[in-house]
């Protein structure tokens, strides 16, 4: 057996990021169910949009606003705090990469303030939603899926308290550094496919 | 050392652009004692936890799988009985063994035990088993998220028996359409057991897929670039992709109906605006996938067993992996086939007979490849291969029949007869459950150490054979009599009594079978031959290390050289050295031409996994008493996962502490003392 030739691997890294990384890969994955999920999520809203002549239907209380369309203003403002979250996510993620940690640090707790007004922002949009999830298959839907996409933020969130908390108080160690990237590439999914849901929800009884 | 020891990988049949990994440095050659000193320490470093608490926090991948087996054989052993159950009330007109109300649970038990709790689970297991050591590595890619999937699992089967078991069994079909199981037509708990049993299924699916996934494209051995991966491994890997894309949807039409029932949202409620045929897409979108996440491994089963039994390289591994892809592709489009006796525009019904016929394509061309390689090979027809030419004749049978099922006005004929039931059944026994007997005659000694017994084995195949057709044959010819599935009993003047009698017999038959091979495995897991290490003459890598296998896989990350590891494998094939032998670390190699990339620790023995599994139990099995189950679920995941984060003594990043310590690998040759 030790006549056999060796391929010595002791000098390869332990970690790297991006594609060397299988946590990177099974991160990916898990969106890539996620997405699918919101993709036929978006699928059941067009499909029950056929079944009714207005869309959303006219609100069953002749209350003070007459216009059941959802309002626009909470989720706008989230939308755009959303995106320009990402500018210091990419940031503690270009810094993780380097091995800043003081910069990575600050810049997640810019993002942890960033995830806690978007989640308190986000349960303020169900109210904006006129209807609520028992009303009728419209306020079903459209509350399935910003609760489902609240579930994305409040997880985003505690994941990265947990990084967060890591990076001050244990090592700035690579294990940890490429964990903080992997929390980028969700940080970006839930942002980019926020957009895609807001345009949905919020532009589809626009049109 | 010198180059001229250093071999290159690029020796064989695949791929002339193929770079072969460079050999990072010169390696030092250990000596004997070296090696005993690596062995000792590799055992103590792998080496799985015993006793109760060892059950609940061992995450090795062949411990999960094995587990995963036995729990899903023993589901399929239940779903047997309840099928056995219905062969006896039907065995004569007016029976009144059953009554109504119980037949209804027993088929929708039936059902939601084999295809959710028997067929998927096991079929993975097979891959979560064999799909590392095919591969040349340590452990899956993920193996606490792995042992998390188990747990879910088995949580998920029992939430569905022990509520069988208090009449509380669903009773709406196993795809439980709406708007029976609406709250409106069925009040109770029943239909809720049902939809939480499906999520918990799918989660742990979607784990499983994802374990494989990240194994087969992170882990392979130096050399086994995506060319020349088992063919058992790209029916994995296709597998685990459909899972991502199919499960998905009955997960959230499950969650749908669960909310329509528990908090009164209307997704599927046509009196507000819901739709009741959503739920049908919905489900189909992921059912019909389904049929072929439990079919195609089977392939791969197949593949295995054809290519060791007939003794020579498979006909068209291209043309085979191309099929693989194209039936998962094809497999998304079919869905509506399930639907064409509900009101949808024909334009549309066209085009799913079309796709229905298309898939015809793929799996005739991976039998005609099968049987060219039967046809030129030495053929050593042992019980394996037996149940592989079962296959054969009973899936193609179940095959004729759906192109016929797939033509709407036959389709709107027998919707809903017993010539549908018989169709499914030649299509999933014999598509899958031969296979997997011939995959357990094929992999068992792998597993246990000891050879099945093989005139046990021959009994078993043909009163399993003889018995399938007994039972679901004359179920074509009942359902073209106008036979409906799903009715309890049924009158004399139907003359519908002599086809049920011969079906009955046949159940008895085929449970025979069944019997025998349960005695067959007792009796051989003490007394059958000793199976050695590679008692077939296979050609993958699980057939290089001991049966059974040590707790580290491999003493030495092996390379390969071609398709077929084993059969190219040379005194001058290279091994690989410098992984530390002090912590579970294995080789990660690049996805498309396994290069080396990373040494990489997998994380170990661990209870957070259990304690995630029970977190999610308390969500989704209190919810469906209160929705406050879910705010407390959340909170209680939350709590397990920070601890688990923080406070795993087993994993805390030990990497780089470590790093000081055993940076050489394989200290100057004989220097090293004993370890103490």
């Amino acid at each position: 057996m030790s006549a056999r030739p060796i391929i010595d691997v002791s000098k390869l890294p332990h970690h790297g990021f991006n594609t060397l990384d299988p946590v990177w890969w099974g991160n990916n994955f898990l969106l890539a169910i996620e997405t699918t999920m919101f993709v036929i999520c978006i699928a059941t809203y067009y499909y029950l949009r056929q079944n009714f002549p207005l869309w959303p239907p006219p609100l069953a209380q002749l209350t003070a606003p007459l216009n059941p369309l959802p309002e626009l203003g909470v989720a706008t403002a989230n939308t755009i705090l959303l995106v320009a979250s990402c500018i210091p996510m990419i940031v503690a993620d270009l810094a993780a990469r380097r091995g800043n940690r003081g910069a990575t640090k600050i810049a997640l707790l810019v993002c942890l303030a960033c995830a806690a007004v978007a989640v308190t922002l986000r349960s303020f949009e169900f109210g904006a939603v006129k209807f609520r999830w028992d009303s009728n298959a419209y306020g079903s839907i459209v509350w399935f899926i910003l609760g489902l996409h609240m579930l994305h933020l409040v997880t985003l969130t505690c994941e990265t308290v947990l990084l967060t908390v890591w990076a001050f108080v244990r090592e700035f160690d690579m294990k940890h550094r490429v964990d903080i990237t992997a929390l980028a590439v969700y940080w970006y999914w839930v942002v980019g496919i926020w957009l895609l849901l807001y345009g949905v929800v919020y532009f589809t009884p626009r049109a | 050392m010198s180059e001229a020891n250093v071999q290159s990988l690029n020796v064989d049949d695949a791929a002339p652009d193929y770079e072969a990994p460079e050999p990072i440095t010169s390696p030092i050659v250990p000596t004997e004692m070296d090696l005993a000193r690596e062995l000792e320490e590799l055992e103590r470093t792998w080496k799985r936890p015993g006793g109760v608490v060892g059950w609940i926090i061992d995450t090795d991948h062949k411990a999960i799988a094995l587990r995963y087996i036995v729990t899903a054989f023993i589901f399929f052993l239940f779903g047997g009985i309840e099928a056995a159950l219905m062969r006896l009330q039907l065995a004569r007109p007016e029976n009144h063994f059953l009554g109504p109300d119980l037949y209804n649970q027993i088929f929708t038990v039936h059902g939601t035990t084999m295809m959710f709790l028997f067929a998927v689970p096991i079929m993975t297991a097979l891959g979560i088993y064999l799909v590392p050591l095919m591969l040349g590595t340590r452990d899956v890619a993920f193996p606490r998220l792995n042992a998390y999937g188990y747990f879910v699992y088995l949580i998920g089967g029992i939430l569905l028996y022990v509520a069988f078991l208090m009449n509380t069994g669903p009773d709406a079909g196993w795809f439980s359409y709406v708007p029976l199981s609406g709250p409106a037509y069925s009040p109770g708990k029943r239909v809720d057991i049902w939809a939480q049993m499906i999520t918990f299924t799918e989660i742990s699916a979607l784990c499983g897929a994802i374990v494989v996934i990240g194994t087969v494209f992170k882990m392979r051995a130096p050399g086994m670039s995506l060319h020349r991966l088992p063919l058992f491994v790209w029916a994995q890997l296709v597998t685990s992709f459909m899972i991502i894309f199919a499960m998905p949807a009955v997960m959230l039409a499950s969650s749908f109906l669960a909310s329509d029932r528990l908090v009164d949202t209307h997704i599927f409620n046509p009196a507000e605006g819901g739709d009741a045929i959503l739920y049908q897409h919905m489900f189909w979108f992921f059912g019909h996938p389904e049929v072929y996440i439990i079919f195609i491994p089977a392939l791969g089963f197949i593949s295995s067993i054809v290519v060791t039994f007939a003794r020579r390289q498979i006909v068209g591994y291209t043309a085979m992996v191309l099929s693989l892809a194209a039936t998962a592709f094809l497999g998304f489009g079919l869905w509506v086939h399930h639907m064409f006796a509900t009101p949808l525009p024909q334009m549309g019904q066209s085009f799913f007979t079309g796709a229905s016929m298309m898939i015809a394509i793929p799996s005739g061309v991976q039998i005609f490849c099968w049987i060219a390689t039967l046809w030129s090979g030495k053929l050593n027809v042992k019980a394996p291969l037996l149940f592989v030419l079962g296959f054969f004749a009973i899936f193609i049978l179940g095959g004729l029949t759906g192109v016929m099922l797939a033509s709407v006005p036959l389709d709107l004929q027998i919707h809903d007869t017993f010539f549908v039931v018989a169709h499914l059944h030649y299509v999933l026994i014999g598509g899958s459950v031969f296979p997997l007997f011939g995959a357990f005659y094929h992999w068992f000694p792998k597993w246990t150490g000891r050879l099945l017994n093989e005139r046990l084995g021959r009994l078993n195949f043909w009163l399993m054979f003889i018995g399938f057709n007994l039972v679901f044959f004359p179920m074509h010819q009942l359902g073209l009599h106008g036979m409906p599935r799903r009715v309890y009993t049924y009158l004399p003047e139907t003359g519908w009594g002599t086809l049920n009698l011969v079906a009955s017999i046949g159940a008895l038959v085929l449970a025979t079978g069944v019997l025998v091979f349960i005695v067959n495995v007792f009796w051989s897991r003490r007394a059958g031959a000793v199976a050695g290490p590679d008692p077939w003459g296979g050609d993958t890598l699980e057939w290089s290390i001991a049966s059974p296998p040590p707790d580290f896989n491999f003493f030495n990350i092996p390379t390969v050289q071609g398709r077929y590891a084993m059969w190219s494998m040379t005194e001058t094939t290279p091994i690989i050295r410098g992984l530390s032998t002090h912590k579970r670390e294995t080789l990660v190699t690049s996805v498309l031409d396994a290069e080396p990339e990373l040494r990489f620790e997998i994380p170990g023995p661990s209870a957070w996994p259990f304690l995630l599994a029970l977190a999610t139990a308390e969500t989704f099995i209190v919810g469906i008493f209160t929705p406050w189950a879910f705010p407390v679920g959340a909170v209680l995941a939350a709590a397990v996962f920070t601890a688990w984060f923080f406070g795993d003594p087993n994993y805390e990043n030990k990497t780089e502490k470590d790093e000081q310590r055993s940076e050489a690998p394989a200290p100057p040759a004989g220097l090293q003392p004993e370890n103490a």
